[in-house]
C-alpha cells in the first residue's frame, strides 16, 4: 500500500484527504528484535498491593529492626518460661532476695552435688512443697527411660540423687550428712525402670536436673524468679494489646462503617456518642472501672458454668477487667477514622454499582468497603497494641489492674518501688523489658503505616 | 465568635454532668455497701447508710449531690477522714496544692523545653543533631511515664544520691526537681516532635521564601514567621496536656511518695470512700474540661484561617 500524497488546499480540505494523511502503511513499522521483546515483557511485572507494601516495609531498617526485638520478646515470652525450670508464682524458700545471677545456699551445694551423680533433684525446687519431698510414689525420665521409685521416707532438705556408674544408681542424701562427707542412704529408694510414661495420677513426676539453672534476674522478697515473672509479665502484656486491639478493631470497625455507609441522621447520632466518649477524661473513668467490674466479674466466674466463662475466668479478673474497658471506651478512635475512610469510598463507581445490583448494606460494609479500608484498619489496629499495653502497666502500676500471685510488668515496677534503695535491678529488669516492648511495637506500627499508606507518611 | 463561646460552655458542662453521672452510678453499681468490714452488724451499716442518706434512692442521691454541688457542698467523707468535708480535704489539706504546683511546673517546663528543642531539630533538620533528637523524642513519647519517673529515681536519688528519693510535702527545693521534670519528660518530647513536623511544613511556605527574600535576617524568620504558625499545632495539644499532667501525676505522686490529690484519689477508690471519689473526679474532670475549652476558644482565636461565622462547631 502507497501513501497517498494529499491534495493540500486550505480552502477545501477534505476530510478523507486528512485520513489519509494519519494512515500507517507498512514502511512505516519495523519489526522489533528478539531483545526488545524480552525489555518489554520484563517492564511489565506486576505487582500487588500487599508485596508492594512489603517491600516498603523491608526497606525501612528501623522498623525491621524493632520487628526483629518484637519477635524477640514474644519468644522471651512464650518459649522462655518452658526453658527455664522456675515458675512464676511459687516462692522458693531459701532464695529469697538474690540478686542478678546469684545462687542459693542450697542451690550452690546442688551445684557441687552434681559433680557425684549424673542428674539430681533438691527438694528446694519442689513445686508445691516445702522444701521437702514427701513420701510416695514418684517418677522421673532419664535418656528416654523411666524411672519409676518409691520413696519410704520424707526426705527434708536434702538431694535425690542418680549416678549411673553407680552400683545402686539412684540415692538420697540429706543436707547435713552432704555437708559431713556423704552417707548416702539407698535403702530410702526402690525403684523399677519402663520404656513408658507411668499414667497412674498417684505417681507424682518430678524433673531431674543435670545443671542448676542460675536465678537470671535475681528473686524478689518472697523468693519469686523474677526472669520468669518478668517473662510471664510481658506474655500477660502482649496477650492484653493484642486482645484489646481486636476488640477495638471488631467494635470500631462496624461502628464506623454503619455510621459512615448510612450517614444522614444515624450518622449524626453516632458520632455525637462518639464525641461525647471523646470529651470524657478516661483516665478517671477507667481507674474507677477496675474496682468497679472486680467483685461482679468474680461473681460470674464462680458461678457460671458456660466453657467462655471459665475461659476468661483462667485470666483472671484484671485481665478480663481491662478487655471491657477497651470495648467500652477506647473503640472511638479506630470508629472516627474508619467511618472517614468510608465516608470518601462510598462514592467510589464500584459501590454504587453495587447498590444498583440491590446488595444489601451488609454485604456492601463487609465486601466493599472494610476490604478497601483494610491498610488503615491494620495500622489503626498495630497501633492499639501498645497503647493497650501502656494503659494496663500504667493500672497495674498504681495497684489497681493484675494483682499478684499473677504477674505484670506494672505490677513488678512498683513492687520494686518500695525496696528501691537496697535491690534497684528489681525495677530495671521489668521496666527494660517494658520500654523496649511498648517502644518496638511503636516502630512497628509506624513502619507498618508508612508502607500500608504512604499518603500519611508525615 | 460569642455564640460559639457559649456553645462550646454549654458543651463543657454538659460533658462535666456526664463524667458526673457516670461516676456516680459506676460506683454505685458494685454491690454491698461501703461500710461492709468483719466485725460490722446489720444494723450497723443500716445506721451509717442512714446517716449519710445512702439508703435513698440512687436517682435522689444524685440529685443532692449536683444540688450540693451547685452551693459548694461536696459531702462528707464516708471512710478515710469519717465527716471531715470532701471540699475541706480537696482544697485546704495541701492536697491540691501539692499536686497543682508538681503539675504546673511540669507544664510550663515541657513547653519551654519542648518548643526550643523542635525548633533546634527542625533548624538542624538532617544532620547529627537532628537525629540525636529524634532518637530521644521517639523513646520519650513510646515508653510508658512511670518507665521515666522510676528511672529518674534509681539514676538520681539511689545510685548517684544527688536528690532526695521520697519527696514528701515538697518541703524543700530539691523534692521538686525529680518530680517535675518526670512529669513533664513525656510531654516535652511530644512538643518537640510536634513542633519538628510543623516548623518543617512552616518553613517550606511561601510567605517564608518571601520574607527571606526581603532580606530578613535568618532569626527574624524563624522567630517572627515560622514559629508563630507552628505553634498552632502545640496549643492545640495542650488540652490533652493538661489530662497527661493529671493521670501522669497519679504516678509521680505515688513513685515519688508526694501525698497529693492523685495518689488520694486512687486509695479513695480503693477504699470506696463516695463523696470523695465524686468529689476529686468532679474536680479533676473540671480542671481538665476547663482547659480543653480554653484551649478551643485559644485555637480559633490564634488561627484566623479558622472561621467563626460559619457556625462549625
Amino acid at each position: 500500500m502507497e501513501r497517498k500524497m494529499p491534495n493540500y488546499n486550505i480552502f477545501h480540505a477534505k476530510v478523507d484527504d486528512i485520513l489519509a494523511e494519519n494512515e500507517f502503511i507498512n514502511a512505516d513499522f519495523e519489526s522489533a528484535t528478539a531483545e526488545e521483546k524480552e525489555s518489554m515483557v520484563e517492564m511489565h511485572k506486576s505487582v500487588s498491593y500487599w508485596k508492594d507494601a512489603i517491600r516498603r516495609f523491608k526497606n525501612n531498617s528501623v522498623s525491621m529492626a524493632a520487628l526483629a526485638v518484637v519477635i524477640l520478646l514474644t519468644l522471651f515470652a512464650f518459649v522462655g518460661p518452658y526453658l527455664i525450670p522456675y515458675s512464676y508464682e511459687e516462692q522458693y524458700r531459701g532464695s529469697m532476695k538474690l540478686g542478678p545471677f546469684e545462687y542459693s545456699e542450697s542451690e550452690l551445694l546442688a551445684k557441687e552435688a552434681l559433680a557425684d551423680a549424673d542428674v539430681l533433684f533438691y527438694t528446694e525446687l519442689m513445686p508445691g512443697s516445702l522444701t521437702s519431698l514427701k513420701k510416695g510414689d514418684y517418677a522421673f525420665s532419664y535418656k528416654g527411660s523411666w524411672y519409676l521409685f518409691t520413696l519410704k521416707k520424707t526426705l527434708r532438705s536434702g538431694f535425690l540423687m542418680y549416678n549411673e556408674s553407680k552400683a545402686d544408681p539412684l540415692y538420697t542424701v540429706k543436707e547435713d550428712d552432704y555437708l559431713a562427707g556423704g552417707d548416702y542412704e539407698t535403702t530410702a529408694v526402690t525403684y523399677t525402670v519402663s520404656k513408658d510414661k507411668p499414667t497412674s495420677e498417684d505417681i507424682t513426676i518430678i524433673k531431674m536436673s543435670s545443671s542448676i539453672f542460675p536465678h537470671v534476674f535475681g528473686t524478689d522478697s518472697a523468693g519469686r524468679d523474677i526472669m520468669s515473672r518478668t517473662m510471664y509479665g510481658a506474655r500477660v502484656s502482649l496477650l492484653i494489646g493484642v486482645v484489646a486491639s481486636l476488640i477495638v478493631l471488631v467494635i470500631g470497625s462496624i461502628y464506623g462503617a454503619i455510621s459512615g455507609f448510612l450517614g444522614g441522621k444515624v450518622d449524626f447520632i453516632m458520632m455525637r456518642i462518639v464525641e461525647l466518649i471523646y470529651s470524657v477524661p478516661d483516665v478517671l473513668i477507667v481507674l474507677l472501672l477496675q474496682v468497679v467490674l472486680m467483685i461482679p466479674l468474680q461473681n460470674w466466674f464462680d458461678t457460671s458454668t458456660l466453657p467462655i466463662v471459665r475461659a476468661l475466668s483462667s485470666l483472671g479478673v484484671g485481665i478480663v477487667s481491662i478487655f471491657i474497658t477497651f470495648a467500652l471506651l477506647y473503640w472511638v478512635g479506630m470508629a472516627r477514622i474508619i467511618r472517614g475512610q468510608v465516608l470518601m469510598l462510598k462514592k467510589q463507581e464500584y459501590v454504587t454499582a453495587a447498590i444498583v445490583l440491590g446488595a444489601s448494606n451488609t454485604r456492601i460494609i463487609r465486601k466493599h468497603l472494610l476490604p478497601n479500608s483494610i491498610g488503615q484498619l491494620v495500622v489503626t489496629t498495630c497501633l492499639q497494641i501498645p497503647s493497650a499495653i501502656f494503659l494496663e502497666s500504667f493500672l497495674s502500676f498504681l495497684g489497681l489492674g493484675i494483682s499478684a500471685p499473677m504477674s505484670s510488668l506494672g505490677s513488678m515496677c512498683s513492687d520494686a518501688i518500695d525496696t528501691i534503695t537496697v535491690y534497684p535491678y528489681r525495677l530495671l529488669f521489668p521496666a527494660i523489658i517494658l520500654s523496649l516492648l511498648v517502644l518496638s511495637l511503636n516502630l512497628v506500627g509506624d513502619g507498618m503505616r508508612d508502607a500500608l499508606d504512604p499518603r500519611l507518611k508525615k | 465568635m460569642t455564640s460559639y463561646i457559649l456553645k462550646r460552655i454549654g458543651s463543657a458542662l454538659v460533658t462535666l454532668l456526664i463524667v458526673a453521672a457516670t461516676t456516680f452510678f459506676l460506683m454505685n453499681a458494685v454491690p454491698g455497701s461501703p461500710f461492709v468490714t468483719e466485725k460490722s452488724t446489720p444494723e450497723m451499716i443500716a445506721r451509717a447508710e442512714a446517716k449519710y442518706g445512702l439508703d435513698k434512692p440512687l436517682v435522689v442521691q444524685f440529685v443532692n449531690y449536683i444540688k450540693g454541688y451547685f452551693v459548694g457542698d461536696m459531702g462528707v467523707s464516708l471512710k478515710m477522714q469519717q465527716d471531715t468535708s470532701v471540699a475541706e480535704i480537696i482544697f485546704n489539706q495541701n492536697k491540691l496544692t501539692l499536686s497543682a504546683r508538681i503539675g504546673a511546673y511540669a507544664l510550663v517546663l515541657a513547653v519551654v523545653l519542648g518548643i526550643p528543642l523542635g525548633c533546634i531539630a527542625a533548624y538542624n533538620r538532617g544532620n547529627w543533631l537532628d537525629g540525636l533528637l529524634r532518637v530521644i523524642t521517639t523513646v520519650g513519647v513510646a515508653i510508658p511515664g512511670f518507665v521515666v519517673a522510676t528511672t529518674l529515681l534509681v539514676l538520681f536519688g539511689v545510685q548517684l544520691n544527688w536528690l532526695p528519693v521520697r519527696s514528701g510535702s515538697l518541703e524543700t527545693a530539691s523534692a521538686y526537681i525529680l518530680p517535675v521534670f518526670a512529669l513533664s519528660f513525656y510531654p516535652s518530647c511530644y512538643i518537640a516532635k510536634l513542633t519538628r513536623a510543623s516548623m518543617l511544613d512552616a518553613i517550606n511556605q511561601d510567605y517564608i521564601r518571601t520574607a527571606r527574600a526581603k532580606g530578613l535576617k535568618t532569626g527574624k524568620v524563624i522567630f517572627k514567621h515560622a514559629l508563630r504558625n507552628s505553634l498552632i499545632p502545640v496549643i492545640t495539644y495542650l488540652g490533652p496536656l493538661a489530662a497527661y499532667i493529671i493521670t501522669g501525676g497519679f504516678v509521680v505522686e505515688t513513685t515519688f511518695s508526694i501525698p497529693g490529690l492523685g495518689k488520694y484519689f486512687i486509695s479513695s477508690i480503693l477504699n470506696r470512700d463516695y463523696p470523695i471519689i465524686m468529689g476529686t473526679t468532679v474536680v479533676l474532670a473540671s480542671l481538665i474540661i476547663i482547659m480543653n475549652l480554653l484551649v478551643d476558644i485559644a485555637y480559633k482565636l490564634v488561627d484566623p484561617r479558622i472561621s467563626l461565622s460559619k457556625g462549625d462547631v
